[in-house]
């Protein structure tokens, strides 16, 4: 059984992860700072694909400016869906109500109606169908490292989370709306009473998730060769699961948890059936609320 | 004063009312409900069965076969869901106008359907439900694409003389997929042939990368593959990516022109079987194609076809069964009777006895991007 095919598996384990990773770092982002799931993720991750290949069909742009175009929609994705689905909920500035758990759950069914809203209207303008992708542009250039066969996709995708975490991690640390960023996530009152505009540092953070989502929509669906309006959703719950095992506001957390998903879905098709994958999937899950119900890397927050 | 006026107009609207339905009793209207997935993943398949649909019904009405009776369709969206399937055959049932059903799109669906079907004595027609219980739920239920119980075998059989030996089998993790998969093994085994692997995919795989690792740690001589043509793009594209030789045998279900879009030159060398060809020079396949894109600006497929053929039968049925006098039992014992009907998807008779249909299929092969007819 542990043979090179079993290597094989785990390289193909580890680029389903890495989607599951790419999708989680902006979602576990957008949630560190507003502590609510935005389940709208999954649409800015197909607004960027179509982007993408709106760009690639009127203009056959060279790929880098492919994913420039992807990212400004991402950017006017994630501003619009904080104006239409959040900034609403955060008119009530009193303690009750940021404590409230009511205007909590509201914001998230906000999240999931736009959510459904976009991909029906995709699922009007484009057909619910999967789109054509003009071949130059598929990421399945086989690239074969002696008996291993490897796609030039799946090192972008490599490349790409790499350069999105370590990125993010810079900006949080380093730049002036990193900071704000933390210190929003950190006390959004307290930040408001030190002078910080927490308005635009919650737009901040959507523009800044939301590009990172467009982006990882784009290249994973050039890498698996199916750009369609549904495309978000699959890997959204997988990247959700990622997150709430990660301990839901770290992010690196999640990339963690996201790479272990995606091993365990290849490594149960090699032993047993990909029916299987899901199910082996949400009970590692369920074993890491009961066993760290603040998730795996989530230190001494409140229980989930 | 004003309450008179009103009620003078109400009057008036009464009588015209009245009038119209007096003269509407001459042009009756019979109605066929066809229940298809309109939304949701999908609706591309639903949106063409509307289309065929809607032009089999409009020619038939411009064509008089029907004195005096205008035949109406009545289409609910299932969107693939047996809960929405099942209320959609509550809701047909309760219908008195509906004298027959076409629908649903997948076997599951259509079978849970077909449940209500059979207690309320509606008729139910699928164009595509091709699981082999489904026909077995009562004598109300029929369909127009041959079953994977007559498929399966034949392609097993085309895989063994083309020299493969072994082989391996892929296929959908659903009631349709399953039976692909199972009649193919069977009737692989029964030629002698062994069967290295069997994998089933959930239904929204992407990456098959998994599964064709282990389908090449099996070292097969060719891959069966038993899936919906967007699953099987994505299946030809990485299995070319992860370096499998092997040739590659399918069900008519990728007899579609999106999969050489979507899989490209990755669809190269596929050998396929298909009842539908696109290609056809026969007068009424011709025509056909020819009226559909003229509608609907693209050549109809394998799926399209089956629709217009089913939605036809029916309507052969609703003549056969007395036309304005219809009744749901009389379409069901003239379905029931269709024998020789030259449909668009080949010459279609049901057998009296199982209600299974028969067809003759064709073999294909993807040959630089097209389909091509092999021997």
């Amino acid at each position: 059984m542990f043979d090179v095919f079993f290597v094989q598996q785990l390289v193909n384990g580890l680029s389903i992860g890495l989607i599951y990773a790419l999708m989680a770092i902006g979602f576990t982002l957008i949630f560190g700072v507003l502590n609510v799931v935005n389940f709208a993720h999954g649409e800015v991750y197909m607004i960027g694909a179509f982007a993408g290949l709106l760009a690639i069909t009127q203009l056959a742009p060279p790929l880098f400016a492919v994913i420039l175009v992807a990212l400004a929609f991402g950017a006017l994705a994630g501003f619009g869906l904080e104006r239409i689905a959040f900034r609403p909920f955060r008119r009530f500035r009193d303690e009750a109500s940021l404590k409230s758990k009511a205007i909590r759950e509201a914001t998230l069914l906000s999240s999931l109606a736009v959510s459904i809203i976009v991909r029906e209207l995709a699922e009007k303008i484009f057909g619910s169908n999967m789109q054509s992708i003009p071949q130059e542009y598929l990421l399945l250039k086989p690239i074969e490292i002696g008996p291993l066969s490897f796609a030039n996709g799946q090192f972008l995708i490599f490349g790409l989370s790499i350069v999105m975490l370590g990125g993010l991690q810079w900006l949080l640390k380093h730049t002036r709306v990193g900071l704000s960023i933390r210190a929003v996530a950190n006390n959004p009152m307290g930040a408001a009473y030190v002078g910080i505009n927490t308005e635009r540092t919650i737009i901040a953070t959507f523009v800044i998730g939301s590009t990172l989502g467009a982006i990882a929509g784009l290249i994973v669906g050039l890498y698996q060769g199916a750009i369609f309006p549904a495309m978000g959703f699959a890997p959204g719950v997988k990247a959700f699961v990622a997150m709430v095992m990660g301990g839901l506001s770290s992010i690196g957390g999640a990339v963690v948890c996201a790479l272990i998903l995606g091993m365990a879905e290849a490594i149960t098709t090699s032993f047993f059936a990909q029916g299987w994958g899901d199910l082996v999937a949400y009970l590692f899950l369920v074993i890491t609320l009961v066993f760290f119900p603040t998730g795996l890397f989530g230190g001494g927050r409140e229980r989930v | 004063m004003m309450r008179f006026k009103q009620c003078k107009t109400l009057l008036t609207t009464v009588c015209l009312v009245a009038l119209s339905c007096g003269a509407s009793a001459q042009n009756k209207t019979v109605a066929i409900g066809y229940q298809a997935p309109l939304s949701g993943e999908n609706a591309q398949y639903g949106t063409v069965f509307r289309n065929s649909a809607t032009l089999a019904v409009d020619e038939f009405n411009k064509s008089g076969r029907l004195p005096g009776v205008t035949i109406q369709l009545k289409f609910e969206d299932s969107k693939s869901d047996a809960k929405e399937g099942v209320n959609i055959a509550r809701k047909f049932s309760d219908d008195a106008s509906i004298v027959g059903v076409i629908g649903d799109f997948n076997s599951t669906v259509s079978m849970a359907a077909g449940q209500v079907y059979a207690q309320t004595k509606v008729p139910q027609l699928s164009q595509t439900a091709s699981h082999p219980d489904y026909v077995k739920i009562s004598e109300y239920q029929f369909r127009n694409i041959n079953t994977q119980a007559y498929e399966g075998p034949l392609i097993a059989k085309w895989a063994f003389d083309s020299g493969a030996k072994k082989v391996a089998v892929i296929a959908i993790q659903n009631d349709w997929g399953q039976s692909a998969a199972g009649n193919f093994v069977q009737g692989f085994k029964a030629l002698g042939g062994t069967v290295t692997e069997t994998e089933f995919f959930n239904p929204g795989t992407r990456d098959f990368r998994s599964i064709l690792t282990k389908i090449a740690r099996s070292q097969p001589d060719a891959i069966f593959v038993g899936a919906f043509y967007e699953d099987g793009s994505a299946f030809l594209q990485q299995k070319v990516q992860m370096g499998l030789k092997q040739p590659v045998f399918a069900t008519s279900s990728l007899y579609e022109k999106k999969l050489l879009e979507l899989a490209g030159p990755a669809a190269n060398g596929v050998y396929l079987t298909s009842t539908f060809v696109v290609e056809s020079t026969e007068p009424h396949v011709a025509a056909f194609v020819k009226n559909y894109e003229a509608r609907y600006n693209g050549k109809p497929q394998q799926f399209a076809a089956q629709a217009y053929d089913a939605t036809n039968i029916m309507l052969n049925a609703i003549v056969a069964a007395g036309g304005a006098n219809a009744t749901r039992a009389k379409v069901r014992d003239a379905l029931a009777a269709t024998k020789d009907f030259p449909g668009v998807t080949g010459t279609t008779s049901f057998d009296p006895a199982t209600r299974e249909p028969i067809k003759l299929l064709s073999k294909l092969q993807v040959q630089d991007g097209k389909f091509v007819s092999v021997k």
